[in-house]
Protein backbone atom coordinates (compact mmCIF):
# COMPACT_ATOMS: atom_id res chain seq x y z
CA UNK A 1 0.00 0.00 0.00
CA UNK A 2 0.95 3.44 -0.77
CA UNK A 3 1.37 5.91 1.74
CA UNK A 4 -1.62 7.92 0.96
CA UNK A 5 -4.16 4.68 0.92
CA UNK A 6 -2.20 4.07 4.47
CA UNK A 7 -3.40 7.34 5.48
CA UNK A 8 -7.09 6.63 3.77
CA UNK A 9 -7.53 3.44 5.53
CA UNK A 10 -6.49 5.06 8.72
CA UNK A 11 -8.91 7.97 8.76
CA UNK A 12 -11.59 6.01 7.43
CA UNK A 13 -10.73 3.66 11.12
CA UNK A 14 -11.30 6.80 13.28
CA UNK A 15 -14.03 7.89 11.43
CA UNK A 16 -16.39 5.02 12.08
CA UNK A 17 -14.52 4.77 15.73
CA UNK A 18 -15.56 8.40 16.06
CA UNK A 19 -19.43 7.60 16.21
CA UNK A 20 -18.87 5.23 18.75
CA UNK A 21 -20.49 7.34 21.47
CA UNK A 22 -23.96 7.07 19.85
CA UNK A 23 -23.68 3.29 19.54
CA UNK A 24 -22.12 1.62 22.27
CA UNK A 25 -22.25 1.87 26.60
CA UNK A 26 -20.40 3.54 28.77
CA UNK A 27 -18.72 0.58 29.46
CA UNK A 28 -17.75 -0.20 25.75
CA UNK A 29 -16.71 3.33 25.55
CA UNK A 30 -14.41 2.59 28.09
CA UNK A 31 -12.55 -0.47 26.82
CA UNK A 32 -12.59 1.19 23.23
CA UNK A 33 -10.43 4.18 24.62
CA UNK A 34 -8.17 2.01 26.63
CA UNK A 35 -7.66 0.13 23.39
CA UNK A 36 -7.27 3.32 21.52
CA UNK A 37 -4.25 4.17 24.19
CA UNK A 38 -2.50 1.21 23.90
CA UNK A 39 -2.57 1.72 20.01
CA UNK A 40 -0.92 5.23 20.30
CA UNK A 41 1.52 4.05 22.91
CA UNK A 42 2.13 1.01 21.17
CA UNK A 43 2.68 2.72 17.22
CA UNK A 44 4.80 4.86 18.73
CA UNK A 45 6.97 3.29 20.38
CA UNK A 46 7.79 0.68 17.91
CA UNK A 47 8.41 3.79 15.49
CA UNK A 48 11.33 4.45 17.17
CA UNK A 49 12.42 1.35 19.28
CA UNK A 50 11.57 -1.36 16.97
CA UNK A 51 13.64 0.44 13.85
CA UNK A 52 15.88 1.28 15.90
CA UNK A 53 16.41 -1.28 18.51
CA UNK A 54 17.07 0.90 21.32
CA UNK A 55 14.90 -0.48 24.06
CA UNK A 56 13.06 2.54 25.39
CA UNK A 57 11.02 1.60 28.33
CA UNK A 58 10.62 4.92 29.55
CA UNK A 59 7.08 5.10 27.76
CA UNK A 60 6.01 5.48 31.65
CA UNK A 61 7.88 8.16 32.29
CA UNK A 62 6.65 9.98 29.33
CA UNK A 63 2.93 8.95 30.20
CA UNK A 64 3.45 9.68 33.82
CA UNK A 65 4.82 13.39 32.98
CA UNK A 66 1.54 13.97 30.50
CA UNK A 67 -0.91 13.54 33.30
CA UNK A 68 0.87 15.49 35.79
CA UNK A 69 0.84 18.34 33.53
CA UNK A 70 -2.78 17.63 33.64
CA UNK A 71 -2.35 17.57 37.30
CA UNK A 72 -1.05 21.04 37.75
CA UNK A 73 -2.56 23.01 34.67
CA UNK A 74 -6.34 21.40 34.27
CA UNK A 75 -8.80 23.64 36.11
CA UNK A 76 -7.17 26.79 35.08
CA UNK A 77 -6.15 25.76 31.49
CA UNK A 78 -8.71 24.46 28.91
CA UNK A 79 -8.70 20.81 28.45
CA UNK A 80 -7.22 20.50 24.76
CA UNK A 81 -4.19 22.82 25.79
CA UNK A 82 -3.39 20.82 28.76
CA UNK A 83 -3.04 17.40 26.48
CA UNK A 84 -1.05 19.90 24.16
CA UNK A 85 1.50 20.86 26.84
CA UNK A 86 1.20 17.31 27.80
CA UNK A 87 2.76 16.44 24.80
CA UNK A 88 5.27 18.80 24.88
CA UNK A 89 6.57 18.75 28.22
CA UNK A 90 7.16 15.04 27.68
CA UNK A 91 8.80 15.54 24.28
CA UNK A 92 11.08 18.48 25.76
CA UNK A 93 11.84 15.72 28.88
CA UNK A 94 12.57 13.22 26.19
CA UNK A 95 15.24 15.67 23.54
CA UNK A 96 17.12 16.72 26.71
CA UNK A 97 17.46 13.21 28.46
CA UNK A 98 18.01 11.68 24.93
CA UNK A 99 20.99 14.36 24.43
CA UNK A 100 22.71 12.89 27.03
CA UNK A 101 22.08 8.98 26.66
CA UNK A 102 20.70 8.09 23.23
CA UNK A 103 24.82 7.65 22.52
CA UNK A 104 24.67 4.48 25.00
CA UNK A 105 23.68 1.22 23.26
CA UNK A 106 21.65 -1.97 24.23
CA UNK A 107 21.26 -2.77 28.35
CA UNK A 108 22.62 0.60 29.84
CA UNK A 109 20.38 2.27 27.50
CA UNK A 110 17.07 0.31 28.37
CA UNK A 111 18.31 -0.16 31.94
CA UNK A 112 18.53 3.91 31.78
CA UNK A 113 15.54 4.57 30.67
CA UNK A 114 13.77 2.02 32.87
CA UNK A 115 15.00 4.45 35.57
CA UNK A 116 13.92 7.35 33.99
CA UNK A 117 10.10 6.77 35.44
CA UNK A 118 11.36 6.14 39.04
CA UNK A 119 13.50 9.11 38.47
CA UNK A 120 10.96 11.43 37.53
CA UNK A 121 8.42 9.86 39.71
CA UNK A 122 10.56 10.40 43.08
CA UNK A 123 11.56 13.90 41.84
CA UNK A 124 7.62 14.91 41.38
CA UNK A 125 7.08 13.03 44.85
CA UNK A 126 9.91 15.27 46.56
CA UNK A 127 8.95 18.14 44.92
CA UNK A 128 5.18 17.90 45.88
CA UNK A 129 5.87 16.73 49.44
CA UNK A 130 8.49 19.53 50.02
CA UNK A 131 6.71 22.48 47.91
CA UNK A 132 3.15 22.16 47.74
CA UNK A 133 2.35 19.97 50.30
CA UNK A 134 0.44 17.37 48.92
CA UNK A 135 0.90 13.25 47.94
CA UNK A 136 -1.59 13.67 45.68
CA UNK A 137 -4.00 15.85 43.78
CA UNK A 138 -7.59 15.74 43.40
CA UNK A 139 -9.34 16.69 39.94
CA UNK A 140 -12.42 18.25 39.35
CA UNK A 141 -15.25 19.16 37.28
CA UNK A 142 -13.87 16.41 34.51
CA UNK A 143 -14.45 16.63 30.76
CA UNK A 144 -17.37 14.40 29.73
CA UNK A 145 -16.16 11.02 28.73
CA UNK A 146 -17.48 11.23 25.14
CA UNK A 147 -14.83 14.19 25.24
CA UNK A 148 -12.17 12.28 26.57
CA UNK A 149 -12.68 9.99 23.99
CA UNK A 150 -12.86 11.48 20.61
CA UNK A 151 -9.79 13.49 22.45
CA UNK A 152 -7.66 9.89 22.53
CA UNK A 153 -9.19 9.25 19.59
CA UNK A 154 -7.32 12.00 17.63
CA UNK A 155 -4.42 11.75 19.24
CA UNK A 156 -4.22 7.92 18.76
CA UNK A 157 -5.45 8.51 15.14
CA UNK A 158 -2.63 11.01 14.70
CA UNK A 159 0.08 8.85 16.31
CA UNK A 160 -0.76 6.14 13.92
CA UNK A 161 -0.99 7.94 11.02
CA UNK A 162 2.72 10.59 11.98
CA UNK A 163 4.19 6.30 12.38
CA UNK A 164 2.70 5.79 9.03
CA UNK A 165 4.39 9.18 7.27
CA UNK A 166 7.63 8.54 9.27
CA UNK A 167 7.75 5.14 7.84
CA UNK A 168 8.03 6.78 4.23
CA UNK A 169 10.34 9.51 5.14
CA UNK A 170 13.92 10.32 5.33
CA UNK A 171 13.45 10.04 9.03
CA UNK A 172 12.21 6.46 9.50
CA UNK A 173 14.74 5.37 6.72
CA UNK A 174 17.50 6.89 9.22
CA UNK A 175 15.92 5.12 12.05
CA UNK A 176 15.81 1.78 10.49
CA UNK A 177 19.22 2.49 8.78
CA UNK A 178 20.71 2.77 12.81
CA UNK A 179 18.60 -0.35 13.51
CA UNK A 180 20.44 -2.50 10.75
CA UNK A 181 23.98 -0.97 11.51
CA UNK A 182 24.65 2.43 12.95
CA UNK A 183 28.29 3.08 12.31
CA UNK A 184 26.88 2.38 8.63
CA UNK A 185 24.11 4.85 8.56
CA UNK A 186 26.64 7.12 9.95
CA UNK A 187 29.51 6.56 7.23
CA UNK A 188 26.30 6.82 4.73
CA UNK A 189 25.63 10.81 5.75
CA UNK A 190 22.85 10.24 8.41
CA UNK A 191 22.72 12.27 11.14
CA UNK A 192 22.16 9.63 13.65
CA UNK A 193 22.29 11.92 16.75
CA UNK A 194 19.81 14.19 15.18
CA UNK A 195 17.50 11.51 13.75
CA UNK A 196 17.90 9.21 17.25
CA UNK A 197 16.25 12.52 19.17
CA UNK A 198 13.86 13.62 16.72
CA UNK A 199 12.44 9.94 16.69
CA UNK A 200 12.93 9.67 20.44
CA UNK A 201 10.67 13.14 21.21
CA UNK A 202 8.12 12.51 18.54
CA UNK A 203 7.22 9.14 20.25
CA UNK A 204 7.33 10.95 23.77
CA UNK A 205 5.21 13.37 22.43
CA UNK A 206 2.64 10.97 21.67
CA UNK A 207 3.17 8.97 25.10
CA UNK A 208 2.75 12.48 27.21
CA UNK A 209 -0.59 13.89 25.53
CA UNK A 210 -2.09 10.42 26.10
CA UNK A 211 -0.89 10.49 29.52
CA UNK A 212 -2.22 13.89 29.98
CA UNK A 213 -5.55 13.27 28.36
CA UNK A 214 -6.33 9.94 30.05
CA UNK A 215 -5.36 11.35 33.50
CA UNK A 216 -8.74 13.50 33.74
CA UNK A 217 -10.76 9.58 33.93
CA UNK A 218 -8.69 9.54 37.36
CA UNK A 219 -10.29 11.94 39.87
CA UNK A 220 -7.06 10.97 42.04
CA UNK A 221 -3.49 12.14 40.54
CA UNK A 222 -0.39 10.34 42.65
CA UNK A 223 2.80 9.49 41.36
CA UNK A 224 2.59 5.89 42.12
CA UNK A 225 -0.28 5.15 40.12
CA UNK A 226 0.75 7.66 36.45
CA UNK A 227 3.84 6.60 36.85
CA UNK A 228 3.01 2.50 36.77
CA UNK A 229 5.74 0.64 35.29
CA UNK A 230 3.44 -1.89 34.03
CA UNK A 231 2.28 0.58 31.51
CA UNK A 232 5.58 1.09 29.81
CA UNK A 233 6.28 -2.88 29.79
CA UNK A 234 2.43 -3.42 28.83
CA UNK A 235 3.57 -1.24 25.83
CA UNK A 236 6.59 -3.07 24.92
CA UNK A 237 4.92 -6.61 25.19
CA UNK A 238 2.16 -5.02 22.73
CA UNK A 239 4.41 -3.74 20.69
CA UNK A 240 7.06 -6.82 19.93
CA UNK A 241 3.95 -9.60 20.19
CA UNK A 242 2.86 -7.51 17.44
CA UNK A 243 5.73 -7.19 15.82
CA UNK A 244 7.63 -3.98 16.38
CA UNK A 245 8.82 -3.61 12.86
CA UNK A 246 5.21 -3.52 11.38
CA UNK A 247 2.53 -0.95 11.47
CA UNK A 248 -0.47 -3.14 11.38
CA UNK A 249 1.03 -5.66 13.89
CA UNK A 250 0.99 -3.36 17.24
CA UNK A 251 -2.36 -1.76 16.43
CA UNK A 252 -4.08 -5.51 15.85
CA UNK A 253 -2.15 -6.89 19.16
CA UNK A 254 -3.09 -3.57 21.11
CA UNK A 255 -6.73 -4.25 21.01
CA UNK A 256 -6.19 -7.86 21.67
CA UNK A 257 -4.13 -7.22 24.97
CA UNK A 258 -5.98 -4.06 26.08
CA UNK A 259 -9.18 -6.17 26.10
CA UNK A 260 -7.03 -9.05 28.15
CA UNK A 261 -6.31 -6.53 30.17
CA UNK A 262 -9.17 -5.00 30.97
CA UNK A 263 -10.83 -8.10 31.42
CA UNK A 264 -8.85 -10.60 33.37
CA UNK A 265 -6.42 -7.93 35.67
CA UNK A 266 -9.06 -6.66 38.04
CA UNK A 267 -9.93 -10.48 38.45
CA UNK A 268 -6.53 -12.20 38.84
CA UNK A 269 -4.07 -9.32 38.97
CA UNK A 270 -0.88 -11.71 39.68
CA UNK A 271 -1.86 -14.51 37.55
CA UNK A 272 -2.15 -12.19 34.73
CA UNK A 273 0.98 -10.69 35.18
CA UNK A 274 2.77 -14.17 35.50
CA UNK A 275 0.64 -15.60 32.06
CA UNK A 276 2.43 -11.82 30.20
CA UNK A 277 5.70 -12.58 31.89
CA UNK A 278 5.65 -16.65 30.49
CA UNK A 279 4.71 -14.80 27.30
CA UNK A 280 7.15 -12.58 26.44
CA UNK A 281 9.81 -15.23 27.01
CA UNK A 282 8.15 -17.41 24.89
CA UNK A 283 7.74 -14.79 22.49
CA UNK A 284 10.94 -13.95 22.47
CA UNK A 285 12.49 -17.08 22.40
CA UNK A 286 10.67 -18.75 19.76
CA UNK A 287 9.25 -15.58 17.65
CA UNK A 288 11.31 -12.89 18.00
CA UNK A 289 9.73 -11.13 14.87
CA UNK A 290 6.33 -11.05 16.06
CA UNK A 291 2.92 -11.86 14.75
CA UNK A 292 3.26 -9.69 11.83
CA UNK A 293 6.86 -12.22 11.22
CA UNK A 294 4.21 -15.29 10.95
CA UNK A 295 2.64 -13.70 8.65
CA UNK A 296 5.00 -12.44 6.03
CA UNK A 297 6.34 -16.54 6.33
CA UNK A 298 3.29 -17.54 5.32
CA UNK A 299 3.22 -15.47 2.21
CA UNK A 300 6.68 -16.74 1.38
CA UNK A 301 5.84 -20.17 1.57
CA UNK A 302 2.84 -19.75 -0.95
CA UNK A 303 4.78 -17.40 -2.75
CA UNK B 1 31.93 11.08 65.96
CA UNK B 2 30.58 8.52 67.11
CA UNK B 3 27.62 9.26 64.36
CA UNK B 4 29.75 9.96 61.91
CA UNK B 5 30.75 6.76 62.22
CA UNK B 6 27.57 4.76 61.94
CA UNK B 7 26.91 6.93 59.14
CA UNK B 8 29.64 5.58 57.01
CA UNK B 9 29.37 2.42 59.03
CA UNK B 10 25.64 1.98 57.35
CA UNK B 11 27.19 2.77 54.45
CA UNK B 12 29.51 0.33 54.07
CA UNK B 13 26.94 -2.36 55.16
CA UNK B 14 24.36 -1.70 52.34
CA UNK B 15 27.11 -1.00 50.19
CA UNK B 16 28.49 -4.93 51.09
CA UNK B 17 25.04 -5.99 49.77
CA UNK B 18 25.20 -3.96 46.67
CA UNK B 19 28.73 -5.44 45.81
CA UNK B 20 27.31 -8.81 45.88
CA UNK B 21 24.12 -8.46 44.11
CA UNK B 22 26.33 -6.54 40.97
CA UNK B 23 29.14 -9.08 41.32
CA UNK B 24 26.38 -11.74 40.12
CA UNK B 25 25.44 -9.39 37.54
CA UNK B 26 28.83 -8.92 36.69
CA UNK B 27 29.23 -12.18 35.70
CA UNK B 28 26.45 -13.18 34.20
CA UNK B 29 26.92 -9.88 31.88
CA UNK B 30 30.16 -9.80 31.58
CA UNK B 31 30.58 -13.60 30.59
CA UNK B 32 28.01 -13.88 28.56
CA UNK B 33 26.28 -10.92 27.70
CA UNK B 34 23.02 -11.79 29.31
CA UNK B 35 21.10 -8.96 30.59
CA UNK B 36 19.33 -10.42 33.27
CA UNK B 37 17.35 -8.02 34.89
CA UNK B 38 15.02 -9.78 36.98
CA UNK B 39 18.60 -10.77 38.78
CA UNK B 40 16.67 -9.06 41.99
CA UNK B 41 14.16 -11.36 42.06
CA UNK B 42 16.03 -13.93 42.88
CA UNK B 43 17.32 -12.10 45.70
CA UNK B 44 13.86 -11.93 46.24
CA UNK B 45 13.50 -15.81 46.42
CA UNK B 46 16.91 -15.91 48.57
CA UNK B 47 15.38 -13.80 50.69
CA UNK B 48 11.77 -15.44 51.27
CA UNK B 49 13.63 -19.64 51.13
CA UNK B 50 15.31 -17.82 54.63
CA UNK B 51 12.32 -16.38 56.03
CA UNK B 52 10.77 -19.75 55.37
CA UNK B 53 12.95 -21.79 56.89
CA UNK B 54 13.63 -19.53 60.49
CA UNK B 55 10.00 -19.16 60.47
CA UNK B 56 9.08 -22.64 59.86
CA UNK B 57 11.33 -25.13 60.37
CA UNK B 58 13.47 -22.19 62.86
CA UNK B 59 16.54 -23.02 61.32
CA UNK B 60 19.50 -20.59 62.19
CA UNK B 61 19.99 -18.15 58.86
CA UNK B 62 23.15 -18.00 58.95
CA UNK B 63 23.23 -22.16 58.97
CA UNK B 64 20.94 -21.54 55.47
CA UNK B 65 23.17 -19.12 53.73
CA UNK B 66 25.02 -22.46 52.20
CA UNK B 67 21.56 -23.90 51.13
CA UNK B 68 19.96 -20.58 49.28
CA UNK B 69 22.84 -21.03 47.71
CA UNK B 70 22.55 -24.21 46.09
CA UNK B 71 19.37 -24.09 45.22
CA UNK B 72 19.90 -20.52 43.55
CA UNK B 73 22.51 -22.30 41.52
CA UNK B 74 19.98 -25.05 40.49
CA UNK B 75 17.52 -22.75 39.82
CA UNK B 76 19.97 -20.33 38.07
CA UNK B 77 21.09 -23.75 35.93
CA UNK B 78 17.42 -24.73 34.88
CA UNK B 79 16.89 -21.10 34.40
CA UNK B 80 19.56 -20.88 31.68
CA UNK B 81 18.61 -23.90 30.18
CA UNK B 82 15.35 -22.97 29.37
CA UNK B 83 15.89 -19.38 28.35
CA UNK B 84 19.38 -18.11 27.72
CA UNK B 85 20.76 -21.35 26.05
CA UNK B 86 18.67 -20.68 23.30
CA UNK B 87 19.04 -17.09 23.06
CA UNK B 88 22.68 -17.34 23.09
CA UNK B 89 22.49 -20.14 20.18
CA UNK B 90 20.28 -18.23 18.30
CA UNK B 91 21.33 -14.87 18.11
CA UNK B 92 22.85 -13.78 15.01
CA UNK B 93 25.46 -10.59 17.06
CA UNK B 94 26.51 -9.63 20.88
CA UNK B 95 23.90 -6.84 20.75
CA UNK B 96 21.16 -9.07 19.68
CA UNK B 97 21.68 -11.42 23.08
CA UNK B 98 21.73 -8.02 24.97
CA UNK B 99 18.34 -7.12 23.53
CA UNK B 100 16.03 -10.50 23.40
CA UNK B 101 17.96 -11.77 26.93
CA UNK B 102 16.66 -8.09 28.09
CA UNK B 103 13.45 -8.64 27.38
CA UNK B 104 13.32 -11.98 28.72
CA UNK B 105 14.82 -10.78 31.79
CA UNK B 106 11.76 -8.75 31.98
CA UNK B 107 9.54 -11.84 31.48
CA UNK B 108 11.42 -13.94 34.52
CA UNK B 109 10.75 -10.74 36.77
CA UNK B 110 6.94 -10.44 35.83
CA UNK B 111 6.66 -14.16 36.33
CA UNK B 112 8.65 -15.02 39.81
CA UNK B 113 8.22 -11.39 41.07
CA UNK B 114 3.93 -11.95 40.95
CA UNK B 115 4.17 -15.74 41.84
CA UNK B 116 5.76 -14.30 44.97
CA UNK B 117 2.86 -12.09 45.77
CA UNK B 118 0.67 -14.90 44.50
CA UNK B 119 2.41 -17.43 47.17
CA UNK B 120 2.89 -15.07 49.98
CA UNK B 121 1.01 -12.02 49.59
CA UNK B 122 1.86 -8.18 49.47
CA UNK B 123 2.65 -7.97 53.43
CA UNK B 124 5.91 -6.86 54.79
CA UNK B 125 7.71 -10.20 56.12
CA UNK B 126 10.67 -10.20 58.64
CA UNK B 127 11.71 -12.18 61.81
CA UNK B 128 13.69 -11.06 64.69
CA UNK B 129 17.76 -11.83 64.40
CA UNK B 130 20.53 -10.81 66.57
CA UNK B 131 18.96 -7.47 66.41
CA UNK B 132 20.91 -6.31 69.51
CA UNK B 133 23.19 -3.68 69.29
CA UNK B 134 27.02 -3.84 69.29
CA UNK B 135 28.79 -1.19 70.86
CA UNK B 136 32.61 -0.62 69.19
CA UNK B 137 33.79 2.69 70.40
CA UNK B 138 31.28 5.12 70.84
CA UNK B 139 29.13 3.70 67.94
CA UNK B 140 26.36 1.36 67.85
CA UNK B 141 25.65 -1.39 65.47
CA UNK B 142 22.63 -3.47 64.99
CA UNK B 143 24.29 -7.38 65.58
CA UNK B 144 22.65 -8.81 62.35
CA UNK B 145 23.77 -5.79 59.80
CA UNK B 146 27.65 -6.48 61.08
CA UNK B 147 27.02 -10.28 60.40
CA UNK B 148 25.55 -9.70 56.77
CA UNK B 149 28.21 -7.26 56.27
CA UNK B 150 31.18 -9.38 57.02
CA UNK B 151 29.59 -12.23 54.81
CA UNK B 152 28.83 -10.05 51.90
CA UNK B 153 32.87 -9.05 52.04
CA UNK B 154 33.36 -12.56 52.62
CA UNK B 155 31.44 -13.96 49.80
CA UNK B 156 32.72 -11.14 47.43
CA UNK B 157 36.39 -11.29 48.46
CA UNK B 158 35.74 -15.35 48.26
CA UNK B 159 34.52 -15.17 44.33
CA UNK B 160 37.75 -12.52 43.85
CA UNK B 161 39.82 -15.08 45.03
CA UNK B 162 38.18 -17.68 42.60
CA UNK B 163 38.31 -15.49 39.33
CA UNK B 164 42.10 -14.88 40.14
CA UNK B 165 44.12 -17.57 41.66
CA UNK B 166 42.09 -21.09 40.23
CA UNK B 167 42.31 -22.89 36.46
CA UNK B 168 37.95 -22.16 36.73
CA UNK B 169 38.95 -18.57 37.19
CA UNK B 170 41.14 -18.15 34.77
CA UNK B 171 38.58 -19.81 32.22
CA UNK B 172 35.95 -17.57 33.18
CA UNK B 173 38.24 -14.52 32.62
CA UNK B 174 39.40 -15.62 29.53
CA UNK B 175 36.07 -16.47 28.36
CA UNK B 176 35.42 -12.18 29.51
CA UNK B 177 38.61 -11.10 27.62
CA UNK B 178 37.74 -13.20 24.04
CA UNK B 179 34.74 -15.77 23.95
CA UNK B 180 36.13 -17.28 20.62
CA UNK B 181 39.72 -17.13 21.88
CA UNK B 182 38.61 -19.14 24.96
CA UNK B 183 36.99 -21.38 22.96
CA UNK B 184 39.71 -22.10 20.89
CA UNK B 185 42.80 -22.90 23.82
CA UNK B 186 39.96 -25.69 25.03
CA UNK B 187 37.76 -23.90 27.18
CA UNK B 188 34.62 -26.06 27.39
CA UNK B 189 31.67 -23.26 27.33
CA UNK B 190 28.81 -25.57 27.39
CA UNK B 191 29.88 -26.42 30.94
CA UNK B 192 30.72 -22.87 32.03
CA UNK B 193 27.94 -20.91 30.67
CA UNK B 194 25.62 -22.32 32.93
CA UNK B 195 27.98 -23.15 35.86
CA UNK B 196 28.63 -19.05 35.75
CA UNK B 197 25.01 -17.95 35.20
CA UNK B 198 24.29 -19.88 38.12
CA UNK B 199 26.95 -18.68 40.52
CA UNK B 200 25.33 -15.39 39.77
CA UNK B 201 21.99 -16.17 40.61
CA UNK B 202 23.22 -18.21 43.63
CA UNK B 203 25.26 -15.02 44.86
CA UNK B 204 22.14 -12.79 44.26
CA UNK B 205 20.09 -15.35 46.98
CA UNK B 206 23.05 -15.11 49.15
CA UNK B 207 22.56 -11.31 49.29
CA UNK B 208 18.77 -11.88 49.59
CA UNK B 209 19.10 -14.09 52.71
CA UNK B 210 21.70 -11.80 54.56
CA UNK B 211 19.50 -8.54 53.65
CA UNK B 212 16.37 -10.70 55.42
CA UNK B 213 18.08 -10.80 58.59
CA UNK B 214 18.12 -7.30 58.48
CA UNK B 215 15.12 -5.72 56.97
CA UNK B 216 11.83 -6.71 56.71
CA UNK B 217 11.17 -8.74 52.88
CA UNK B 218 8.61 -7.82 50.31
CA UNK B 219 8.12 -9.83 46.64
CA UNK B 220 8.70 -5.96 44.98
CA UNK B 221 12.12 -5.25 47.38
CA UNK B 222 14.03 -7.05 43.99
CA UNK B 223 13.70 -4.50 41.64
CA UNK B 224 15.61 -1.75 43.26
CA UNK B 225 18.59 -4.07 43.78
CA UNK B 226 18.99 -4.82 39.83
CA UNK B 227 19.17 -1.28 39.05
CA UNK B 228 21.61 -0.45 41.85
CA UNK B 229 23.62 -3.73 40.69
CA UNK B 230 23.93 -1.98 37.06
CA UNK B 231 24.83 1.31 39.00
CA UNK B 232 27.81 -0.51 40.25
CA UNK B 233 29.29 -2.61 37.20
CA UNK B 234 29.42 1.24 35.77
CA UNK B 235 30.99 2.19 38.29
CA UNK B 236 33.42 -0.69 38.90
CA UNK B 237 33.68 -1.56 35.16
CA UNK B 238 32.07 -4.01 32.83
CA UNK B 239 33.69 -7.60 34.39
CA UNK B 240 35.82 -6.14 36.66
CA UNK B 241 35.15 -8.20 40.22
CA UNK B 242 37.52 -6.13 42.30
CA UNK B 243 35.85 -3.31 40.84
CA UNK B 244 32.40 -4.46 41.88
CA UNK B 245 33.60 -4.56 45.46
CA UNK B 246 34.95 -1.06 45.07
CA UNK B 247 32.24 0.45 43.89
CA UNK B 248 29.41 -0.91 45.69
CA UNK B 249 31.28 0.31 49.05
CA UNK B 250 31.52 3.35 46.84
CA UNK B 251 27.91 3.85 46.55
CA UNK B 252 26.81 2.90 49.44
CA UNK B 253 28.74 5.55 51.26
CA UNK B 254 27.27 7.96 48.39
CA UNK B 255 23.82 7.00 49.65
CA UNK B 256 24.32 7.48 53.73
CA UNK B 257 26.38 10.71 53.48
CA UNK B 258 24.27 12.33 49.75
CA UNK B 259 21.00 11.26 52.46
CA UNK B 260 22.03 12.47 55.16
CA UNK B 261 22.70 15.92 53.88
CA UNK B 262 19.92 16.01 51.76
CA UNK B 263 16.38 13.89 52.51
CA UNK B 264 16.10 10.01 52.52
CA UNK B 265 13.56 10.18 49.69
CA UNK B 266 16.20 11.41 47.42
CA UNK B 267 18.25 8.42 47.63
CA UNK B 268 17.11 7.17 43.99
CA UNK B 269 17.55 10.48 42.98
CA UNK B 270 21.11 10.55 44.49
CA UNK B 271 22.03 6.79 42.38
CA UNK B 272 20.76 8.22 39.47
CA UNK B 273 23.23 11.35 39.74
CA UNK B 274 26.15 9.15 40.05
CA UNK B 275 25.12 6.87 37.52
CA UNK B 276 24.12 9.35 34.89
CA UNK B 277 27.48 11.29 35.72
CA UNK B 278 29.99 8.16 35.73
CA UNK B 279 28.30 7.09 31.93
CA UNK B 280 29.02 10.32 30.98
CA UNK B 281 32.42 11.02 32.37
CA UNK B 282 34.10 7.23 32.35
CA UNK B 283 32.35 5.33 30.93
CA UNK B 284 34.55 2.60 31.15
CA UNK B 285 33.64 2.55 35.22
CA UNK B 286 35.91 4.57 37.73
CA UNK B 287 38.50 2.18 37.68
CA UNK B 288 39.58 1.66 34.15
CA UNK B 289 43.26 2.99 33.02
Amino acid sequence: MTLREILGAIAAGALVLAALPWLASDFMLSLALTCLMYIGLAVTWAMFSGATNYLSLATSAFFGIGAYVTAWGFGTLPYALVVALGGLAAAAFASLVGAGILHLRGAYFAVLTFGLGELVRHAITYSEKTYAHTVGRVLQDAPESTAVYWTVLLIATAAVAACAAVRASRLGLALAGIGADEERAQTLGVNTRRAKIAGFALAAFFAGALGAAVAVRWTYIEPASVFNPFIGFQTVLIAMIGGAQTLAGPIVSAVVFSLLTELLRLQFPYAYLIVLGFLLIVLVLYLPGGLASLISRWRQARA
Amino acid sequence: MGFWLELAASGLITGGIYAVVALGLNLQYGLMRIMNISHGEFLMLGAYLTWLAHTVFGINPVAFLPVVAIVLFLTGLAVYRLCFRRITRTSPSVEIIEARSLLVGFGLMYLVQNAAYLIWGADLRGYSFLADAVVIGDARFAGNSLLAFGFAVAASLAMLAVLRWTMLGKAIRAMMQSPAGAQLVGIDTAFLHPAVFGAGLALAGVAGALLSMVYEITPGMGEPYTVTALIVITLGGLGSAAGCLAGGLLLGLVEAFGMHFTSPSLKMLLSYAVFIAVLLARPKGLFAR
